[in-house]
């Protein structure tokens, strides 16, 4: 454990190294990013302009959960990098074969070799808007609620994480990749909103098959005092820690049945 | 001592499908597929003693990488069994990759973007390698492969060559007792190839270090080890000395001669008789391939300077190659 928070650290300040070397090109990416979260907003401004509520969610509440989201998410961006193209990166052209010749957890290694370090961005322009959401609403944390806050990011970002690494897995066994990553990926902006704003079945979709809800809708209703999901609320650090653990099993599982086929 | 690498009835099938052509031969792959299981390895055994420098030859497709592959742990054999250094490979995967270092000529182990030197560092940190064993070994390296210049270019920047080497250095930082190295001199050039094959004997000279190593180029092998196994469709067709392979297998001798001058071309065909064949090598030279049980050299040159005007006259052993071509083409050791 102990060596591999060091590994992480050495890992990170050398990427940040050779990242930082080309100047021009890390500016563009950040103000990118800057500009697609800007734009996130931006919708959630204009659709209030329109409406004075969504169904019985104000503006400042949602504006709360939409910022709310982007820290786990951001924290998600980071590391997700390389799963992107992970069936062509590492399947297909191989370089697996060199993550396992190596004395360090797979799963390790390739979510640790790459970061998508502009999206730290993500992670204080969230925390920015929850704060002035909370003050505008006369709303204040708790001590205990600093506690629940760190918890419920931590968690959200592994729900992410674990939903992609699943998603990810299937390259080791299919080489032509089915298009499965980018609906999915659409799909986790579906959870940046009320839950209770979709139909049942995508409720549920949301809840128990691809668990967004639990990243972003669930946590937030805690902190806006909306008791009736209190029981949902309490699940996120099972269903994260259900959800990773599926991610390691299926991950493993890749990694077996890449080693027998050697696709 | 008890050999470091025991393979055993080792066998490795891959399943792969039929892709048919087309759209609609596309469309068909994604519903229907015709799988065909395809025998890479079968049924090798071998073993290897510690301090050992032995040479894993075969064409392509033979089996030699797939044979590599089981033993550094990529590949789950289908059956069979691996015990290499004190461990099974595949079953104690993180443990055991700290007792191997792995070199592959296609592709490199190093990171793409960052200096060479910033590599061997993190290197240093996942193989947890000792501040005073690495920097001397380091140290060793560089003096050895002539590191130093390049230490700091990231290795997308260096040439096949400096990249080898660097790539050779990292395999060997954390001290490994076995090395496997597959095709580690492929598109190098003859100074390259040199520096690294003497860099070999130095580090399995003075470390003891137990080499495998796969290649296409059978200088490599004459180089660097006295032992060599040769696969064939899977199969092991040949595994002992290097020497003993030359005088069991070598049917052919060869007598090279240069002819005084071209008139003498028009008599060629009076040396040729039953079983020898002249074969032109350029305008002068000549070559004669004879089988050594029907004619002895002697009698071959008498032939030869009795009836031309040579200038020069060399008696060769059949080069290894053409030894190890034919088995690759009859598939078969007489």
């Amino acid at each position: 454990m102990k060596r591999h928070l060091r590994l992480f650290l050495r890992y990170f300040a050398q990427y940040t190294k050779v990242r930082l070397a080309y100047k021009a090109d890390f500016l563009i990416a950040f103000f990118s990013s800057m500009a697609a979260t800007v734009l996130g907003f931006g919708f959630v401004l204009v659709l209030f302009s329109k409406i004075p509520r969504l169904q019985d969610w104000s503006f400042n509440e949602v504006m709360f959960l939409y910022g709310f989201s982007l820290i786990p998410l951001g924290f998600f961006n980071v590391v997700s990098w390389n799963l992107y193209d992970f069936g062509e990166l590492y399947i297909i052209e191989g370089r697996f074969d060199r993550v396992l010749l190596r004395p360090v957890d797979t799963l390790f290694q390739v979510i640790f070799e790459k970061f998508r370090l502009e999206s730290l961005q993500e992670v204080v322009t969230g925390l920015a808007v929850v704060t002035i959401c909370l003050r505008r609403m006369h709303l204040a944390l708790g001590v205990a609620d600093y506690f629940w806050f760190a918890l419920m990011v931590a968690c959200g970002a592994v729900i992410y994480l674990a939903v992609f690494l699943i998603l990810t897995a299937v390259s080791f066994w299919f080489e032509d990749r089915v298009g499965i990553v980018p609906p999915v990926f659409n799909m986790l902006n579906f959870g940046r909103y009320p839950l209770t704003i979709y139909n049942v079945f995508i409720q549920f979709l949301l809840s128990w098959i691809i668990p967004f809800g639990f990243a972003s809708f669930y946590p937030t209703t805690h902190f806006l005092g909306r008791n009736t999901f209190a029981v949902y609320f309490h699940l996120v650090p099972v269903v994260a820690a259900g959800f990773s653990l599926l991610a390691i099993v299926v991950c493993n599982r890749g990694v077996v049945n890449y080693s027998s086929t050697g696709t | 001592m008890p050999p470091i690498i025991e393979v055993k009835d080792l066998t490795k099938e891959f399943r792969t499908f039929r892709r048919r052509e087309g759209v609609l031969g596309a469309l068909q792959n994604l519903f229907v597929r015709e799988h065909v299981t395809v025998r890479a390895v079968d049924h090798v055994s071998f073993a290897i003693e510690p301090g050992e420098m032995v040479g894993y030859i075969g064409a392509n497709g033979a089996g030699k990488s797939t044979t590599i592959k089981v033993l550094t742990d990529i590949l789950v054999p289908t059956s069979g069994h691996v015990v290499s250094n004190g461990f099974v490979p595949y079953r104690e995967r993180r443990r055991y990759t700290k007792h191997i270092g792995v070199v592959f000529g296609q592709r490199t182990q190093l990171w793409w973007d960052i200096a060479v030197i910033e590599s061997f560092k993190l290197l240093k940190e996942i193989y947890e390698i000792p501040e005073r064993d690495y920097r001397q070994r380091l140290d060793m390296f560089s003096d050895l492969l002539n590191l130093r210049e390049y230490l700091h270019t990231p290795v997308r920047k260096l040439s096949l060559g400096e990249r080898m080497r660097c790539d050779l250095a990292a395999s060997l930082l954390h001290n490994p007792p076995l090395l496997f190295l597959d095709e580690p001199t492929i598109g190098l050039d003859v100074v390259a190839k040199d520096r690294i094959r003497e860099f070999m004997k130095e580090v399995n000279r003075t470390e003891g270090t137990t080499v495998l190593l796969t290649t296409h180029d059978l200088s490599d092998i004459e180089e660097l080890s006295k032992r060599i196994i040769i696969i064939d469709k899977g199969r092991i067709v040949f595994d002992g000395d290097l020497g003993q392979m030359k005088k069991r297998l070598a049917k052919y001798n060869q007598v090279k001669f240069f002819l005084k001058d071209r008139s003498q071309v028009a008599y060629l065909s009076r040396v040729q008789s039953d079983g020898i064949v002249c074969e032109r090598v350029d305008e002068l030279t000549y070559l004669i391939r004879f089988d050594r049980e029907q004619h002895s050299s002697a009698e071959v040159i008498r032939q030869i300077v009795n009836t031309l005007e040579v200038r020069d006259i060399f008696v060769e052993e059949e080069p290894i190659e053409e030894i190890v071509k034919r088995i690759y083409l009859s598939g078969e050791v007489a």
